[in-house]
């Protein structure tokens, strides 16, 4: 219990200090995990979107396929990032390994099933005659699928959240293509690992907690603007 | 350049391997109100889908405003028409809104889109709900700015998938006025399906019967009401009376039997399973009244009276078979108490036979 209280006091000290190094780290976390979860929204969406709308062969088995992804181990999806990024590997030549891209890439491969998955969950739960409802009013398919996005948009980001929580809490990833290097790929997770195996647990504890108020931020903004557009289409 | 808005020939849906439409000829002209009505699962909402291109058909030609469905711009062929759905769905705003929405997709903006949408509110009769809700409206008010909707970009065709089927009695009867009246003053052309007979007699002049996917009646309402093509056309539309029968030719007309007792000849040569009997076509007998010549006397006894505005509704036994019988009020009440003995009498010619 001593433990816990002294990282909390140290992690306001290091908030309430303006700690240099603490304010790197979360600013970085955010970034990595910020663009990720923006690049799987990209990625996510229109998939989320086309599995819930088109009927095609295979569709099952993507489905099949997106909800496997859903659950990917960060570690494995770390080691094959790091096989295709390391020097001698497919994408060795792009220099990426060991940098915050690789990171990205790394937690955007996590986070797009997620998205993908929640979108179609989303998608799915409307109204199956909305879209019929839709284009018989004059709607052309861009403006179909935007009125459908609006209208799911309570669920979609409820997918966003889910996509950025699932990657901004991940350590395995981002310490195996990372390497939780100071001042370049050190994130709040992979200092809490560290700090852990050095045995300090008082400042392990500090970073959790600051993990833990940024991720609460995140998603305490996502809630409201999710509140605030709720609605939609009936 | 056809003159018809709407020209099928050979239309060929189908859905999962199986056929569900397959309509050989039909055309509606400008200005025309058809109504189609069947049994669920005759087709009728796929036709709808059809027309408005929402769903794609195999064989054939449907031609809108005379252009193939197939190969026009979809787009801009679906906006010349309007498709209004059984269950009404709306925008998470204000009624303004939301008939606004189709000119917003078409890019139709400012004072004309209002101009617009304050017409159709105002023939509609929800100006006055202009700024409420439109997801917290009553049904029939529901109904009422979904209509609204669907009239605000002036379709050149009206297609209405039971529009009405939801609501209540009164609520329905009132709307259907309304867009009775609607439909007369905008002479918009209009295809509206429906499973009521009630719904079709008070809307169109000429009625389309779709069973199995075909096309197997095309007249007036009452010619199907009277006359149907089928027994289950006959159930479909009402008919008080539709009675197994057998028939016997005879020289010059055809000896028709319901019963042991009850038969009555049909000049022609007619070969039917069922006989249908509109309950209206029968009159009461005094107990001394000569049966004039040419007509069908049946005697049996009242077993229930279902009273009504207009006529009184009596179900009579005659032998083994229960007749439904509609008279006049004052005849009603004065003959058709339960358990009473009654003479009653029908014209042949008034009698529709059917072969199925």
């Amino acid at each position: 219990m001593e433990a816990i209280i002294n990282g909390l006091y140290q992690a306001l000290t290091l908030l309430l200090g303006g700690d240099a190094e603490l304010y790197q780290v979360i600013l970085l976390t955010l970034q990595v995990s910020g663009t990720a979860t923006l690049i799987s929204i990209f990625l996510g969406v229109p998939v989320g979107l086309t599995l819930a709308l088109k009927d095609f062969p295979g569709k099952q088995a993507c489905l099949s396929f997106i909800n496997f992804g859903m659950g990917l181990p960060p570690v494995v999806v770390g080691l094959f990032v790091s096989l295709l990024l390391w020097r001698y590997g497919p994408l060795g030549a792009l220099g990426l390994m060991y940098t915050s891209w690789a990171m990205i890439i790394a937690q955007a491969v996590i986070a797009s099933p997620i998205v993908a998955g929640l979108t179609f969950a989303a998608i799915g739960s409307l109204n199956p005659k909305l879209r019929l409802q839709l284009i018989s009013l004059g709607a052309a398919w861009p403006q179909t699928y935007w009125l459908l996005i609006k209208q799911a948009r309570i669920g979609l980001l409820a997918a966003v959240m889910a996509g950025f929580g699932g990657v901004v809490s991940e350590v395995g990833a981002s310490m195996m293509v990372g390497g939780n290097v100071k001042g370049e790929t050190r994130v709040l997770t992979t200092a809490t690992v560290m700090e852990v195996g050095k045995g300090n647990y008082d400042l392990a504890l500090a970073f959790s907690f600051v993990l833990l108020l940024v991720a609460y931020a995140v998603v305490a903004l996502l809630t409201y603007s999710q509140n605030k557009g709720k609605g939609g289409w009936s | 350049m056809s003159s018809h808005v709407l020209a099928i020939d050979g239309l060929r849906v189908y859905r999962g391997g199986k056929r569900v439409l397959a309509i050989e000829k039909l055309t509606v002209s400008p200005g025309e109100v058809v109504t189609f009505i069947g049994p669920n699962g005759a087709g009728k909402s796929t036709l709808l889908l059809a027309i408005n291109m929402l769903l794609p058909y195999q064989e054939g030609s449907l031609k809108l405003f005379g252009q193939e469905a197939a190969k026009a711009n979809e787009l801009a062929l679906r906006r010349r028409c309007s498709l209004l759905f059984q269950e009404p769905m709306f925008l998470d705003d204000t009624v303004y809104n939301n008939v606004a929405l189709p000119l917003t997709l078409r890019k139709i903006k400012g004072k004309e889109a209002e101009a617009r949408v304050l017409r159709v509110l105002e023939i509609t009769r929800c100006r006055h709900l202009a700024g409420r809700p439109a997801q917290r409206l009553s049904g029939g008010e529901a109904q009422r700015v979904n209509l609204a909707r669907a009239l605000v970009t002036g379709p050149e065709l009206l297609l209405l998938d039971e529009p009405f089927g939801s609501l209540d009695m009164v609520t329905r009867r009132s709307l259907l006025a309304e867009l009775r009246q609607i439909l007369e003053d905008e002479a918009v052309t209009a295809i509206m399906v429906s499973h009521s007979m009630g719904d079709v007699l008070y809307l169109s002049k000429r009625t389309v019967v779709l069973q199995e996917g075909s096309v197997t009646q095309d007249s007036s309402p009452e010619n199907i009401l009277r006359r149907p093509a089928n027994a289950e056309i006959a159930r479909i539309s009402g008919m008080d009376n539709i009675l197994r029968c057998q028939t016997a030719l005879l020289q010059q007309e055809t000896w028709v039997s319901l019963t042991e007792r009850i038969g009555f000849a049909v000049p022609g040569a007619v070969a039917a399973a069922y006989c249908c009997l509109p309950g209206d076509i029968f009159r009461l007998l005094s107990q001394n009244e000569m049966l004039a010549p040419g007509w069908v006397e049946v005697c049996g006894y009242t077993r229930h009276v279902i009273p009504g505005v207009g006529h009184y509704q009596a179900k009579v036994a005659i032998g083994d078979i229960e007749f439904t019988v509609r008279l006049p009020r004052d005849q009603a009440i004065m003959a058709l108490a339960p358990g009473r003995t009654v003479r009653l009498a029908f014209h042949p010619s008034d009698v529709h036979l059917v072969a199925r």
